[in-house]
């Protein structure tokens, strides 16, 4: 009885010393936490309190955004849902379906924004005919990052496809420099078997076997050439790898220890960081391809449903924001992403994001615009955790491209 | 039972039930409820919400013929074991030398007892520097002359498991040392005494005496860390984040990211039930052995 | 004679080298991580960066300590750990109270007011200790929804309490175990009721396992993450979840010094609680509570 008594006597106490939401404000859950992140996301929120709202910030770091799902997870079973949420690859098309979202519909269409954003991302914007989400940026993950001085030095030319790449590699391990600065991390060493995947098979073999999971594809000798592919570049990465930071490793490629990192364009960031200018200190160049890929990541946010007025608007003052072409231009030069939008100026851009949004055009019109599969883009989630384990899995052990691909196929059904 | 206090004549028997029921009631649900909750999921194809089917079996087929919960299952056997061996044995070994009458006995016990006040969260970074051959132990030894000196367990698909251990009895020798002390200062020092006059040296003492006389603390540090290594979850996380590859995968983390990373919810309810059965299987019959001897005590 | 003599003094003298030894040793290997944390939040960044890890700092600064507390930025809110810190002091300070009242409580009925079933009863609060918490995180969420305490700290007290109930009540009913009945007879032919019996007698006697109960729920609540970051967010969050905020950083540079830094000050408390109170806690052990 005491127990419950006091339980309850400082429920209430505590209760009443935590605010009530107050008015006009709108609470979002994000998992930006880094300090240009931060700075991007004021960018929108500076916008928003341009409207009278105030933001209220519930960020949680930690495992790519795995941690900020989790409690937004918990939240909704508690029935008591943020305003609005950075929905993560399938995580949006889920609640939406789930009803959990608000629908978009109409902003989308009185503010032009359906086509104002590529097709090819509509699948994470828009479920059952609603939209569903307002994305802010868009990342490319298959890009890579090359040091220019150990280039010139060593005469190395930018590689148009995976062998050549092996070749100027193996040429720069001879000479004593770490050819390809990556990690044993199991995202990373991902990032790069997509990036080769895309590359050797092109888009289309990548949607086939990648997005689709067909099984034919997925067994095919494409995928165990891409294996041992990423067998070779495991010899050209150098020692001690394990746990090494993607930031340490760009930092390799910047003091010239390493000459190339494949990796999203929030690396470039860390060149920027230093001083060093796209072009003459460091390259930015795709991953070799036989077609244009691009492999896109974006960051959207949704709107959960509510019954309160206020939330409402500052939900649409939110998705307003996010979607003000000015906004986006800010914030992604902060971020060191391009725009979602396809119709906002670059010109202020550096020359990495320039070519990027060039890129993305190209990439539009030739279907060859593709989905991240690491950052969960282009499988739900149970699928990339496949990928994930036996790729990684293959990496760190002495694991036959045949048995590989075999593991790959027996997980993707067992995941079905 | 027939020996307890004849009250129920004075005060009535309702009261001290009365008073333990809320209690009762919150851990029935916290803990019994929930566990049923979640064995109806894993016989549902729920995946990132609970669905409330039934498919049968169907979520645990397809938990056993995931490799990375073989992984798991196999790790938290070298795991547990290991951990257990290592830390009774090297907690023992503290407690003996620390009831040695040394010096500075209270700062010695604070330096082993003090991992034990700290969070994997806070102390992962640091112990992946340590374990990490390009910047720690490796590197210092390198460094200090001994170039051909080797320790990179941490990178090996093999081995990285037992970085895992290592960490794990770092955080809880001092704990064993603790309840081992304990049980060492509650024996009456007079039969070492008596067992030192008849010749016998001390190690053979301790072995052939005092040792078997800690018993009871054996069995508590035992069950707690039984209970501290079931429940590896957020050292895994900090440490290796269940790499290299998939190689320190434990079940509390395939559980974990079954059901919120990957969106597959029964898989990862499947994976808890069979952890459930697991702890049962240990716990249940001990349970039973003591609280049977704690009736007859009393 | 006197040769047997000095070989005892030199047998003695190695003895108390080995022990000295190896304790000294031990002692050096616990102490490495917690070295590691200290060093590193004293250098500056671009030492760390330069590849220093180990080593002890060039030069000294206090910075990252400042940063950690005062001003490091969660997302958009700058304040450092301090209104997180404070958050965790109001979770832990009534949860442990009452999860160490109600454990007392439970073990004092369970063991001297035995009823039909009480061992099954104390059986089964026991192997909730054993629950793996990552399953209870949905249909708990669900619980806390609906007594509206989702998203609070008195929601994280609750939740603490419940489980904290089960480990509390094995402490204290296994000490009150060895308190002799014969004093609860002579209590009650005085006069004295469930409640003086209580207070009067058991509670004064069981000041060493109080001090073990409050130690172990002290750390354990403290040191939660999984709670923490399941059932609160922005400002309600406690210290564990705003660490995990300002070190797990993605797409970004990583502040080790900063970091390192944070974990220390999230430490700091527990560190406390058992270099000063340790001595209390092998005492509390001593004192009974052994007995799994």
């Amino acid at each position: 009885m005491k127990f419950k008594n006091i339980l309850l006597a400082t429920t209430v106490a505590l209760s009443m010393s935590i605010p009530a939401f107050a008015e006009s404000e709108v609470e979002g859950i994000h998992h930006w936490v880094a300090e240009s992140e931060v700075e991007a996301l004021k960018v929108i929120i500076d916008n928003l309190s341009k409207e009278g709202f105030t933001w209220k910030d519930s960020a949680v770091g930690g495992m790519s955004g795995g941690n900020a799902t989790q409690a937004l997870r918990t939240r909704l079973a508690a029935g008591n849902p943020p305003a609005t949420m950075q929905l993560l690859g399938f995580e949006g098309i889920n609640w939406a379906k789930e009803g959990a979202l608000q629908s978009l519909n109409d902003l989308y269409t009185e503010n032009g924004w359906v086509d104002a954003v590529p097709p090819q991302i509509e699948r994470f914007l828009k479920a059952d005919g609603n939209y569903f989400s307002v994305p802010i940026n868009m990342h490319r993950q298959n890009w890579i990052w090359a040091n220019k001085a150990v280039f010139d030095e060593y005469d190395i030319a930018i590689p148009k496809t995976w062998n050549e790449l092996i070749v100027s590699a193996k040429k720069l391990k001879k000479a004593g420099v770490t050819p390809i600065a990556l990690s044993d991390e199991n995202w990373q060493v991902l990032e790069m078997f997509e990036a080769i995947v895309a590359g050797q098979g092109g888009a289309d073999f990548y949607k086939t076997a990648i997005v689709g999971l067909d099984e034919e594809a997925l067994k095919s000798d494409t995928m165990i050439k891409a294996f041992d592919t990423l067998r070779e570049i495991k010899g050209l990465v150098g020692e001690n790898i394990t746990g090494r930071d993607w930031a340490v490793a760009t930092s390799m490629v910047a003091s010239g220890e390493a000459a190339i990192q494949l990796m999203g364009d929030w690396a470039k960031g860390e060149f920027l960081a230093k001083g060093m200018r796209p072009g003459e200190d460091f390259l930015c160049f795709p991953a070799p391809s036989k077609t244009p890929n691009f492999t896109f990541i974006i960051d959207a946010f949704g709107m959960f449903k509510t019954d309160d007025a206020n939330v409402k608007a500052g939900q649409v003052a939110w998705a307003k924001a996010i979607m003000d072409p000015e906004v986006q231009a800010q914030f992604n030069m902060i971020k060191g992403s391009i725009p979602a939008r396809v119709d906002v100026s670059v010109e202020n851009f550096d020359a990495c994001a320039q070519q990027g949004y060039a890129d993305r055009e190209h990439a539009i019109e030739e279907g060859t615009l593709i989905p991240g599969l690491t950052e969960g883009f282009a499988v739900s989630p149970e699928f990339a955790g496949v990928f994930s384990d036996v790729v990684a899995q293959f990496f760190v052990t002495e694991m036959s491209s045949e048995d590989a691909v075999i593991a790959l196929v027996a997980g993707i059904n067992n995941a079905r | 039972m027939s020996r307890s206090i004849p009250v129920k004549d004075r005060i009535g028997h309702f009261l001290p039930k009365l008073v333990l029921s809320p209690s009762l009631v919150f851990v029935f649900v916290g803990v019994y409820i929930f566990i049923a909750w979640t064995i109806w999921i894993s016989l549902s194809s729920s995946r990132m919400l609970p669905k409330y089917d039934f498919v049968g079996l169907a979520q645990y087929v397809r938990l056993w013929s995931t490799p990375r919960w073989h992984t798991a299952v196999e790790n938290l056997f070298i795991f547990t074991s290991l951990f257990l061996i290592v830390t009774i044995l090297l907690g023992l070994f503290l407690a003996i030398l620390l009831d040695q009458k040394v010096r500075a006995e209270g700062l010695l016990r604070a330096i082993y007892l003090y991992p034990m006040a700290l969070s994997f969260i806070v102390t992962g970074t640091a112990w992946k520097w340590i374990l990490n051959p390009s910047l720690g132990i490796q590197e210092v030894v390198n460094n200090l002359g001994w170039e051909s000196f080797a320790f990179d367990w941490i990178t090996s698909p093999t081995f990285a498991i037992y970085c895992v251990v290592i960490a794990a009895v770092w955080q809880s020798t001092g704990f064993a040392m603790a309840i081992f002390l304990a049980g060492l200062r509650g024996i009456d020092s007079s039969i070492i005494k008596a067992a030192q006059i008849e010749g016998a040296g001390l190690p053979r003492i301790y072995a052939s005496i005092i040792v078997p006389m800690l018993r009871p603390a054996f069995l508590s540090v035992v069950v707690l860390l039984s209970y501290i290594s079931i429940k590896s979850f957020d050292l895994v996380l900090a440490l290796t984040n269940g790499g290299p590859g998939s190689s320190t995968e434990m079940p509390s983390t395939f559980m974990f990211t079954s059901t919120f990373r990957r969106d597959q919810m029964g898989v990862g309810a499947a994976s808890a039930v069979m952890m459930l059965m697991t702890v049962a299987a240990i716990i249940v019959p001990y349970l039973y052995s003591e609280l049977k001897e704690g009736g007859h005590e009393h | 004679m006197s040769t047997d003599l000095v070989s005892r003094q030199c047998y003695r003298l190695l003895g108390r080298l080995v022990i000295y030894g190896g304790l000294v040793v031990l002692a050096a290997f616990y102490l490495m991580p917690l070295w590691v944390m200290a060093v590193t939040s004293l250098k500056s960044l671009d030492e760390i960066y330069g590849g220093s890890f180990i080593d002890f700092p060039k030069l000294v600064t206090f910075d990252a300590w400042a940063k950690a507390w005062g001003t490091a930025c969660i997302g958009t809110v700058c304040d450092g750990l301090k209104p997180y810190f404070l958050n965790s002091i109001l979770m832990v300070v009534p949860a442990v109270i009452l999860s160490t009242a109600a454990g007392a409580m439970n073990g004092y009925i369970l063991s001297k007011w035995r009823f039909r079933g009480a061992n099954i009863v104390f059986g089964l609060l026991l192997f909730g200790c054993f629950l793996p918490f990552q399953v209870v995180l949905l249909p708990m969420a669900q619980l806390l929804g609906r007594l509206g305490i989702a998203g609070t700290i008195p929601g994280l007290i609750f939740v603490h309490t419940v489980y904290g109930i089960t480990f509390t009540t094995m402490f204290f009913r296994n000490y009150f175990v060895t308190i002799p009945d014969e004093l609860i007879k002579a209590a009650l032919i005085d006069g004295a009721g469930f409640f003086r019996i209580f207070f009067s007698i058991m509670l004064p006697a069981a000041l060493p396992i109080i001090v073990v109960s409050c130690i172990w729920q002290f750390t354990q609540i403290w040191n939660d993450f999984l709670f923490g970051v399941s059932f609160t967010s922005g400002e309600a969050s406690p210290i564990t979840v705003a660490l995990n905020n300002i070190v797990n950083v993605t797409m970004g540079r990583k502040q080790y010094n900063v970091d390192m830094a944070a974990a220390m000050i999230a430490a700091m408390p527990t560190l406390v609680v058992y270099v000063v109170a340790g001595r209390y806690f092998v005492r509390g052990l001593t004192a009974g509570s052994v007995k799994g």
